[in-house]
């Protein structure tokens, strides 16, 4: 592909950027079938955008989208992973805050894996989980439900649903989370890492030593990070990775700055490596 | 005469936001978009198959008046014409838009909101753009001024304003269509013609008269089109965003 | 007219489905409109509004002025159901009670041509082309600095369904309000010199004079003012400031209009008896004579007509916007002269009509006693299809719509 192409409203999106297949095409969001093709050519798709952004095009899956402004308000969506803080519970549910300003979450208290009335985790206002939305409702005022199961298996599928103990969360754009799913999902062994993130790689080499660390990513724009096999230098080493990703998420740092900022956080925080 | 200043996003909280900065009229406007809300209390008041668009300005010393009632009502017409109200998500919400007016003029009590109607149409759109809200096409607007000896003026200043005998603004879509028309004072019918001409090479550069030499020379003279500076803003922020995107690929 | 419709509505099925057209236009307000506007080729029936009315026609107006008796001026007027009542009442504004008075005053002298070169907010040369009339266009700024217009507009309760006993002032009363007092700023209807209360000074002593001065905080530049006030020896001691009251009682559509015509009317009645500034007692007498009472002079008479901009597109309701090209909408206004209309502009459009309609265009249209049409307000919002072609008929539609309001205005 050339170089990216910037849509606003409006626009139309030029027929060399379609895959050409001819399976039927999937249209992302932001993009809409104009339903009046101009007379002169009634055979061709006219798409136009309905937001600004750039124009991904995946020839592997036969669909287009816009992406759009990254950091934005998270709006839960079913399948999103998230981390969650319980609020309080009641009978059934623990009732869970995953934006400041958006209505409470209920997570079922069985919702865990092999939880029965007598296994099922005790959990505090205030303590945090890994979650899945379950499903968001129809309509305003629709209750979102979460859950740290799969229904069909009985499994915490993916690995590290759950309560999360001990480590700290960080605040990070919404934007930033996604990339930072993209990049700890796939295999590290590409070169410039993905989503252009390296910073979780260069962590890990450079952490190794002292114990690693587990991190797990929210959509909703949170990262929970915990070093607990570092022993001594747990909490300098959470914070120093904390650290890192919000500053990277601020700057929007590329490859190599932020390798060179994470040799100097780990410097100044005067963790070995 | 230096262009309008446009920033996207220079607020954390709210979904989108935009300020945007006129130096010739003075006029300065942070606008933030939140959208899709939930609209607390008013189930009834809803429509069940589009989006309720709310629009609140905020003039910078004084309360709020009949002024303010009225050019909410002109933007919500405009706007609501723009957005997509019935996309995914948006029905029986909100879309609330709110114009804060940060610096320049005020507007006194019958006094005339046309100066800063352009103003305020390109805060909303460039929010609504950076809040992601579907639009169908984005807008361009301008005020123009016409003295006693029938001088058009691009983007009166308040003096200027205070001496003209009729003011004028028009909004256009990308697409060149009129959106918005709001003339007051004494004007015949070809004076606002030739404002229309004016308005229209103001937002969109090219001018509908004559050969390319023209249209060259209506480029020249108006600096850049308005519509183009609203476009430059949304791509320098969308590059910025994507730059590990756009740096890798 | 009718029977078309319900024909259409229910298909030859069995007649108990068929609708009364009543019910049709409840149902599917969209269609039952549309049906009237393009009726079958075959029927011959011609292009008409489902009230009976040409696309371009006003509903029947009617005015009525001064039924309030305790008003200075008044009228009730009615533009089909829509029913506009208009008072004004007069109240005096001494200038010493103004805030701002002694200041913007005292640093020019009384006349008119010092005024005009110390304060920016004057619009110099305007109008000049029916000289006569409008040569006292200096002092404007009066109305608009002391807020001698203060129109007020309420929609009362059981207007229209929906307006409720006690509820705050809707938004749509704010911005008619807005609407009515910018267009009284902007269309200078009311002449300032109309409501200036002057005190004629008696020629006295230049010692009586002096005494006079020091009553009235002009004393810092007594000196050369006291020369120019021989010359003058009359000066502003109060200000009318005409309160003028809208109510529309029942409310089908257009209300701009009509509240406006209410409030043109109504200053056209308006008399404001004779006042001066009695020195002894230091206060505004007015005299109780009819027959000195003077009526207002009026700038013109701007006349309001509004618009509303109906598509036929049926689904416009529930599917997504689809806006075509500019280039589109050229083809589209050729297929229209080719006969298949598409949109159809109503003028004065009435409460069903409005519900239906989104773009909406509002002209106010003056003409000079030489018949030269000047535009004083236009406004066009909410939609494409009304552009410079459709705006220039509208022009002329409405300055046909003078001439009728200029006929009623002038019989009441």
């Amino acid at each position: 592909m050339s170089s990216p192409l910037i849509l606003l409203p409006g626009d139309e999106v030029p027929s060399e950027y379609l895959p050409n297949s001819s399976a039927p095409l999937r249209l992302g969001p932001g993009l809409r079938l104009l339903s009046q093709p101009p007379a002169t050519k009634p055979s061709k798709h006219v798409l136009t955008a309905t937001q600004a952004g750039i124009l991904s095009t995946d020839n592997k899956r036969n669909a287009v989208s816009i992406l759009s402004t990254s950091n934005r308000r998270y709006v839960p969506t079913s399948n999103d992973l998230i981390i969650a803080q319980v609020h309080h519970s009641s009978a059934d549910y623990f009732h869970c805050m995953i934006t400041p300003q958006s209505p409470h979450a209920l997570l079922g208290q069985l919702s865990f894996e092999g939880a029965t009335k007598k296994t099922r985790p005790q959990l505090k206002g205030g303590d945090l989980v890994y979650a899945r939305v379950l499903s968001t409702g129809l309509g305003p005022g629709a209750e979102i439900e979460l859950t740290c199961v799969n229904p069909a298996t009985g499994k915490a599928e993916p690995g590290g649903l759950g309560p999360l103990n001990g480590g700290m969360v960080f605040d990070i754009s919404t934007g930033m989370a996604a990339r930072l799913i993209r990049a700890s999902s796939s295999s590290s062994d590409q070169q410039e890492g993905v989503a252009g993130l390296v910073v979780l790689d260069e962590l890990g080499k450079k952490l190794e030593k002292a114990g690693g660390f587990e991190i797990a990513v929210g959509r909703n724009g949170k990262v929970w990070v915990d070093c607990s096999n570092s022993e001594d230098d747990a909490v300098r080493a959470t914070v120093a990775i904390g650290r890192c990703i919000t500053t990277i998420d601020e700057h929007n740092l590329n490859p190599t700055d932020q390798r060179k900022l994470v040799t100097r956080i780990l410097r100044e925080m005067k963790i070995e490596s | 005469m230096g262009g309008p200043i446009a920033v996207l996003h220079p607020l954390d909280r709210a979904d989108g936001s935009a300020s945007y900065k006129c130096p010739s009229t003075g006029s300065n406007i942070l606008g933030s978009v939140n959208a899709p809300i939930e609209l607390p209390g008013r189930r009834d008041a809803l429509k069940p198959e589009e989006a309720t668009i709310e629009v609140f300005v905020k003039p910078g010393t004084a309360p709020g008046g009949v002024g303010e009632r009225y050019v909410e009502g002109i933007l919500r017409t405009a706007l609501g014409r723009v957005i997509l109200g019935r996309e995914k998500g948006y029905p029986r919400r909100g879309v609330v838009i709110t114009l804060a007016i940060v610096g320049g003029e005020s507007v006194g009590r019958g006094g005339s909101y046309l100066p800063l109607l352009p103003a305020l149409l390109h805060t909303a759109t460039l929010a609504l753009l950076s809040a992601s809200v579907p639009l169908s096409v984005t807008l361009s607007a301008t005020v123009l001024a016409v003295n006693s000896a029938g001088e058009i003026t691009r983007e009166p200043s308040a003096k200027e304003v205070t001496t003209a005998t009729s003011l004028h603004v028009l909004a256009f879509t990308s697409k060149g269509h009129l959106l918005l028309n709001e003339s007051e004072g004494t004007f015949t019918f070809d004076t606002w013609d030739d404002v229309y001409e004016r308005a229209l090479a103001i937002c969109h550069g090219s001018s509908t008269f004559g050969s390319d030499g023209d249209v060259a020379m209506a480029e020249t003279t108006e600096g850049q089109p308005l519509d183009g500076i609203v476009r430059d803003t949304v791509e320098d922020h969308i590059h910025r965003d994507y730059a590990w995107k756009i740096d890798a690929a | 007219m009718a029977s078309t419709t319900a024909a259409a509505a229910s298909q030859p099925a069995a007649p108990s489905l068929a609708l009364p057209p009543s019910q049709f236009a409840r149902l599917q307000p969209h269609a039952y409109l549309l049906a009237h506007l393009s009726p079958p080729a075959s029927s011959q029936q011609p292009s008409i509004r489902a009230n009976g009315r040409a696309p371009s026609q006003f509903r029947v107006t009617s005015a009525n002025t001064g039924s309030l008796t305790h008003t200075n001026g008044s009228a009730v007027v009615r533009v089909g159901d829509t029913t506009a009542v208009c008072g004004v009442k007069a109240e005096i504004l001494h200038t010493e009670d103004i805030a701002s008075w002694s200041v913007s005053h005292s640093s020019s002298s009384p006349s008119n041509k010092r005024r005009k070169l110390t304060n920016p907010t004057e619009k110099p040369g305007e109008d000049r082309e029916d000289g006569s009339k409008d040569d006292e266009d200096d002092d404007n700024s009066y109305i608009e600095d002391f807020s001698l217009l203060v129109p007020n507009l309420s929609l009362s309760t059981g207007c229209a369904p929906g307006f409720i006993p006690g509820a705050p002032p809707s938004a749509l009363a704010q911005s008619l309000s807005h609407q009515i007092l910018s267009l009284l700023h902007s269309s200078r209807l009311v002449r300032a010199e109309d409501l200036e209360i002057w005190y004629q000074r008696p020629n006295f002593g230049a010692e009586e004079l002096e005494r006079h001065n020091e009553g009235e905080q002009m004393d810092v530049d007594a000196g050369p003012e006291a020369e120019e006030a021989n010359l003058e020896a009359r000066e502003i001691k109060a200000f009318w400031v005409l309160y003028i009251d809208i109510m529309i009682i029942s409310l089908a559509g257009n209300p701009f209009d009509a509240a406006w015509t209410a409030v043109l009317a109504a200053l056209r009645d308006t008399k404001l008896p004779r006042a001066w500034w009695d020195v002894d007692n230091e206060t505004v007498v007015c005299s109780d004579l009819v027959s000195e009472a003077r009526k207002l002079s009026l700038r013109g008479l701007p006349v309001a007509s509004s618009f509303g901009v109906f598509e036929a597109d049926a689904a416009a309701g529930w599917r997504a916007v689809v806006i075509p090209d500019a280039e589109e909408e050229r083809k589209l206004a050729e297929s229209e002269r080719k006969g298949i209309q598409r949109r159809w502009i109503l003028a004065d459009p009435d409460g069903y009509e409005e519900g239906l309609t989104q773009e909406r265009v509002s002209l106010v249209v003056d003409k000079t006693s030489n018949g030269k049409v000047k535009l004083l307000k236009m406004e066009k919002n909410g939609g494409f299809a009304v552009d410079r072609k459709e705006l220039k008929d509208l022009v002329d539609i409405s300055a046909r719509r003078w001439d009728d309001i200029n006929q009623i205005l002038q019989r009441c």
